[in-house]
């Protein structure tokens, strides 16, 4: 019952995804062509990243609200190291991220070793992360990147937008990782039966930890890879970015609750939102009301979902 | 909602053992008193380093700028006792605030604009609170969605223009009642009245059970969707008296709300005191969590921490009352 | 005696549970100011009767007389309105509520404005508690300070306060302390003298002989006998019980013992390990006999890790060990197959091919990757060599019966090839034919030379299966008895011997 249910989500969302290019194609000349999907795939890279970390620490019954804080943070350490500490910009980049991850880490040791419930333990840092980003920053923002910089968030290759390519990369490799192998088996039997699968041996405390450390990760990357591509640095950046990202994630049939959830669904709420912001924009919406219809299809998908499994269940 | 306020408990005839008043004060209300303590030596602490500080503008100024946030939590608090959250009661005040000042500046009489707000709350929640409890999802995903769907909406309306040329009578917040700020009032007595009610009411007790052990809440024969609906209704009020503090406390009604108010409201919460597993927890927590955040903010201004740093250091605070929350729970167990 | 007429009977009643009958044509009555106990093994279909008579479930068919008139409970507040009221094993209270509170939650006293009449709240409870002679127990503590025998008062207190005239207590001293058992049975004495009828599910067969005026025996759902206590003796209700002489229950497979396996010195580990030692040598079958609370599931926990031990020495043919946690317990060959199969046994939403896979699957990956058709060949073993009844491996556990969810965990278990496997109740809710299926499992694993730690509570099962059995009480082990030695009443005075020398 429990993969056919899974297709079930998928596939409704994907036709939905369909249903949505067609019609927002006819609605705008401007929508349906390569530049502007390409354009869009920039664009959602950010919340891309975070969301397919997000799905995995979902997956495993957590959720992480300190990513949004974590990119601020990043982002301001980025410029920060670069600017006045004086390290190379490449350096710069790898301590930022680094520090980031670190941040990932401290919500897993917190929420493993103090066992405090994930939803407080990454309220509390999501306060601090962000305080310690304005603290850093003291409001100054950081200007002025070298040119290669720029190639990461704005850039191309082959083509294709250079974040695209990472996003890219990124999905497979998760996607990969959730289906196919001995750690995303671990993710959903900690998020279906925590306590059956401490029984069963499986590493329940080491994984969580590495999720949590993944997901700062996720959050440090696409900081680096926002910072490229707006061409500064402030410390209020990424705020709010994790309820877009849990939206996309729980859009994308990943349960509240855990114990399951695909990359493949994850990105297919991704794409549907994006469409909608962006055809909706085109077709001349403005971009309070593509909002307000995320908001409604986030809502009814679930109820969709939920009404289907609860027939198809008994 | 009526007001179901009945007489406190008398003392058990003698016979019957007692623990000691503090030991049960502190046994009872220890997040509480953890809280309170807080403040008072974060008071004395500052006072000692800059006097000013004690200085009686300055504690209104703190104590009413704070007070809508506290009104919020008391609805929030009944909610996550519950064992549900609520992210978009932050964009739900910011559409109630612009209600209230939109109906205000159209020439619509005072009590209407200042009633509209409550009822929309309390209507949009009961939406929210149908879908929670009949269409079983869970409630982190409704209000997820809701939250954009308010943000849209707010946008939508406001075209982010703020609203102007509000009608002095509107302006309730900067009012005072025998000289003390009528936010201050509302803050205190909203507190009480529902600490009360929850302490004494059946439905305030049913609350506590539903959130404490919900299998046991239905076959005790509570009906647990029908509550749960009322507790987001209830909630919803709670934000539209929030929301008329917010839309009243200056000369503009801007378009926005701060972000991560919802956030904000749902750390003063825990931090009070209720467990985000349900079942526990006051509203007079929430309320000095709520002051507490105030205090420190203020407290940083005046011994010369700068004001960047503030969100750090209440960060850092939260952190730590969380781990000496689950430390002192798990010494218990 | 005279007959009275019974206050509530049941007649004809069955249930069947997805398609297993669980409950077939049973009749079943209570009289005022009697106690009734119901008696049966795990699975024999007393807790399905008793929640029938709670107004939780809707027999198929069958009858429910109260008072003279026929009633139907469409939910349990229509059984509480016809005055029967049930104190479950789990209990049903709400910890940070106070002690009144919950006497009265959904049913306050109200005073004229309609308000909680709060004084009265606490009086009626005081008065209510006073009643069960417990005035120690303060009404306005929350209930999540009170101790269990305090809380069951709290519980029998909510069924009197709506004044309940059958009181249904589910095995109401399964986790009491001596000192509690016998203040309970006080309460029970009390009750029954104020007219209140009492039915009392129990296997306890001391309590039963004390308190009852009648029993009832089921058996594999069925009814077997009601008879007035006067009328039968232990064994004869424990043939009842069981319905055949033990030994061809329980086919004692021979098997070579062999040298010693694992030796436990001075283990402890909090109240309930406390300085336990012992030896278990391949082939063996060591029986574990033990009232709930006395640390036979505790010891198990601390020997796989779950709770390391806090002194005391683990030997592993002869090497000591150290064991931190149930990943090392597996890598050094110990199996535990817990008690409760639902929250620690099984993921239930997973398949069978997942589950039975779940605590070898490095073994059964490359790198990183699971070997997919590994996986699935040994699935498929496991579920020929088990008897699973299933669809296909690809079947969610939580869809299959007990019997054949229990054989997944076994299955899952011995995949990982153990030199020790602890079975706790490895038989609870697991229908007659299954639970021989189990046994003769165990019969085929010590033949190969495994080591088999077997906690039970069903005497029966305990005396048959085991070449030696250990009786803890306690926290510690009051009996090491071998199986030629063994008889009910001696394991039975072992299981209550260190009490009762406390409380002497």
């Amino acid at each position: 019952m429990n993969w056919r249910a899974l297709i079930r989500h998928e596939t409704f969302l994907a036709l939905l995804l369909v249903l949505v290019l067609v019609v927002l194609s006819f609605q705008s000349d401007r929508f349906f062509t390569v530049a502007n999907l390409l354009n869009q795939g920039r664009l959602m890279t950010e919340i891309g990243l975070i969301a397919i970390a997000m799905t995995f620490v979902i997956a495993t019954g957590g959720i992480d609200l300190s990513v949004g804080s974590i990119l601020g943070l990043v982002a301001i350490l980025l410029g920060v190291f670069w600017q006045n500490v004086g390290m190379p910009l490449p350096m710069a980049m790898a301590a930022a991220i680094a520090a980031g991850t670190f941040a990932g880490f401290l919500n897993g040791f917190i929420i493993t070793r103090f066992r405090v419930p994930p939803l407080i333990a990454t309220l509390a840092t999501l306060a601090l992360y962000r305080g310690l980003a304005e603290g850093i920053s003291q409001a100054r923002s950081v200007r002025g990147y070298p040119d290669w910089f720029y190639v990461l968030g704005q850039g191309e290759v082959l083509g294709v937008p250079t974040q695209l390519w990472i996003l890219f990369a990124a999905a497979v490799i998760a996607s990969v990782i959730l289906a196919y192998t001995r750690w995303g088996r671990t993710v959903y039997a900690i998020g279906s039966n925590e306590v059956a699968s401490r029984f069963s041996g499986l590493p329940v405390e080491t994984t969580k930890l590495a999720l949590y450390t993944a997901s700062g990760f996720a959050a440090s990357l696409a900081a680096v890879i926002f910072v490229s591509r707006v061409s500064t640095t402030r410390s209020d950046m990424g705020t709010g970015i994790e309820l877009d990202a849990i939206t996309a994630v729980v859009l994308g049939g990943t349960s509240i609750f855990g114990g399951r959830g695909t990359i493949i669904g994850t990105i297919i709420g991704l794409c549907l939102i994006q469409a909608l912001k962006n055809g909706l924009s085109l077709a001349g919406v403005k971009g309070d009301g593509t909002i307000m219809l995320i908001g409604a299809v986030l809502i009814l998908a679930i109820l969709v979902s939920n009404i289907f499994e609860r027939s198809g269940s008994r | 909602m009526t007001a179901a306020v009945d007489l406190p408990p008398i003392r058990p005839r003698n016979g019957a053992r007692r623990q000691g008043f503090l030991r049960r004060l502190f046994a009872d209300y220890g997040q509480e008193c953890v809280v309170l303590g807080a403040i008072v030596l974060l008071f004395v602490v500052v006072t000692f380093i800059n006097p000013r500080f004690v200085n009686t503008n300055n504690l209104i100024t703190i104590f009413s700028g704070n007070a809508y946030i506290a009104v919020a939590a008391i609805g929030m608090a009944m909610v996550i006792m519950t064992g549900n959250i609520d992210v978009s009661v932050g964009a739900l005040i910011g559409v109630l605030a612009t209600i209230a000042g939109t109906l205000a500046v159209s020439g619509y009489p005072i009590w209407f604009a200042l009633t509209a707000p409550i009822l929309v709350g309390m209507a949009v929640n009961t939406v929210i609170g149908v879908l929670v409890a009949y269409g079983r999802i869970p409630s982190i995903v409704v209000t997820l969605g809701a939250l954009s769907i308010l943000r849209g909406g707010l946008i939508g309306v406001t075209g982010g223009t703020w609203i102007t040329d509000l009608p002095p009578d509107f302006l309730i917040a900067q009012k005072r009642l025998f000289s003390i700020p009528v936010p201050l009032i509302f803050m205190i007595v909203l507190t009480v009245a529902a600490f009360l009610w929850m302490r004494y009411s059946a439905f305030g007790r049913s609350i506590y059970a539903i959130g404490g052990n919900p299998e046991a809440a239905v076959a005790t024969g509570i009906p647990v969707e029908r509550r749960l609906v009322s507790v987001f209704a209830i909630h919803g009020a709670f934000a539209g008296l929030a929301a008329i503090l917010f839309a009243t406390q200056l000369q503009v009604i801007q378009s926005t709300v701060p972000p991560n108010l919802e956030l904000t409201i749902i750390t003063a919460t825990v931090i009070g005191g209720v467990s985000i597993l349900g079942g526990t927890g006051t509203v007079i927590g929430s309320t000095l969590a709520t002051i507490l955040f105030a205090t420190i903010g203020s407290a940083l201004i005046f011994i010369n921490v700068s004001a960047y740093w503030l969100r750090a250091v209440i960060g850092l605070l939260i952190l730590a009352t969380v781990l000496a929350d689950m430390l002192r729970r798990r010494g218990r167990a | 005696m005279s007959q009275p007429k019974p206050f509530v009977s049941l007649t004809g009643m069955s249930k069947s549970f997805v398609g297993v009958k669980v409950l077939k044509d049973v009749s079943f009555d209570v009289r005022q100011g009697e106690v009734h106990a119901l008696l049966g093994e795990n699975g024999a279909g007393k807790s399905t009767l008793i929640k029938m008579l709670a107004g939780l479930y809707k027999p198929d068919s069958g009858a429910i007389v109260v008072d003279g008139d026929e009633v139907k409970f469409a939910a349990t507040s229509d059984a509480t309105a016809a005055g029967i009221a049930t104190v479950y094993q789990e209990l049903l209270l709400f910890p940070e509520l106070t002690v009144a509170e919950n006497v009265f939650l959904g049913h306050y006293p109200r005073t004229r404005l309609g308000l909680i009449d709060w004084p009265t709240v606490r009086e009626r409870t005081r008065d209510l508690l006073d009643q069960l002679d417990t005035h120690d127990l303060d009404v306005d503590a929350k209930v999540l300070s009170l101790s269990v025998a305090q809380r069951q008062r709290v519980e029998i207190a909510k069924a009197l306060s709506r004044n309940a005239r059958i009181l249904i207590m589910d095995e109401p001293t399964a986790s009491l302390v001596e000192s509690d058992v016998q203040r309970l049975m006080q309460v029970v004495r009390q009750l029954r003298a104020r007219g209140v009828g009492i039915v009392y599910v129990s296997h306890r067969m001391s309590e039963i002989f004390a308190l009852a005026d009648r029993v009832t025996v089921l058996r594999d759902g069925a009814h077997v006998a009601t008879c007035d206590i006067g009328e039968v003796n232990e064994q004869k209700l424990v043939s009842m019980m069981v319905g055949r002489p033990i030994d061809s229950l329980f086919p004692k497979a021979e098997a070579e013992i062999g040298d010693t396996v694992l030796e436990v010195k001075n283990l402890n580990h909090g109240r309930h390990v406390q300085d336990i030692s012992f030896s278990l040598r391949r082939g063996e079958i060591l029986g574990i006999a033990g009232l709930v609370g006395s640390g036979r599931t505790e010891l198990a926990l601390t020997l796989f890790g779950m709770t390391p031990a806090t002194s005391g020495e683990i030997l592993l043919e002869g090497d000591a060990v150290r064991i931190a946690s149930p990943r090392q317990a597996r890598d050094l060959g110990i199996a535990y197959v817990p008690e409760d199969r639902g929250l620690q046994g099984l993921v239930k939403s997973m398949a069978i091919r997942k589950n039975v896979s779940m605590a070898t699957i490095e073994r059964l990956s490359s790198g990183i990757f699971i070997r997919g058709r590994a996986e699935a060949d040994r699935a498929l073993a496991a579920v020929r060599r088990f008897g699973i009844r299933c669809r296909n491996i690809g079947q969610p556990v939580g869809e299959l019966s007990g019997g054949n969810q229990q054989k997944v965990v076994i299955a899952k278990w011995l995949e990982t090839e153990p030199r020790v496997l602890i079975l706790d109740e490895p038989t609870r809710g697991v229908d007659v034919g299954a639970k021989a299926e189990i046994h003769t499992i165990m019969g085929e694993l010590v033949k190969r030379g495994v080591a088999i730690i077997m906690i039970s509570s069903e005497l029966p099962e305990v005396l048959g299966m085991s070449d030696r059995i250990l009786v803890m009480s306690g926290g510690r082990v009051t009996a090491e008895i071998d199986r030629a030695d063994a008889t009910p009443e001696r394991v039975g005075a072992a299981m209550t011997a260190h009490r009762n020398a406390e409380a002497a």
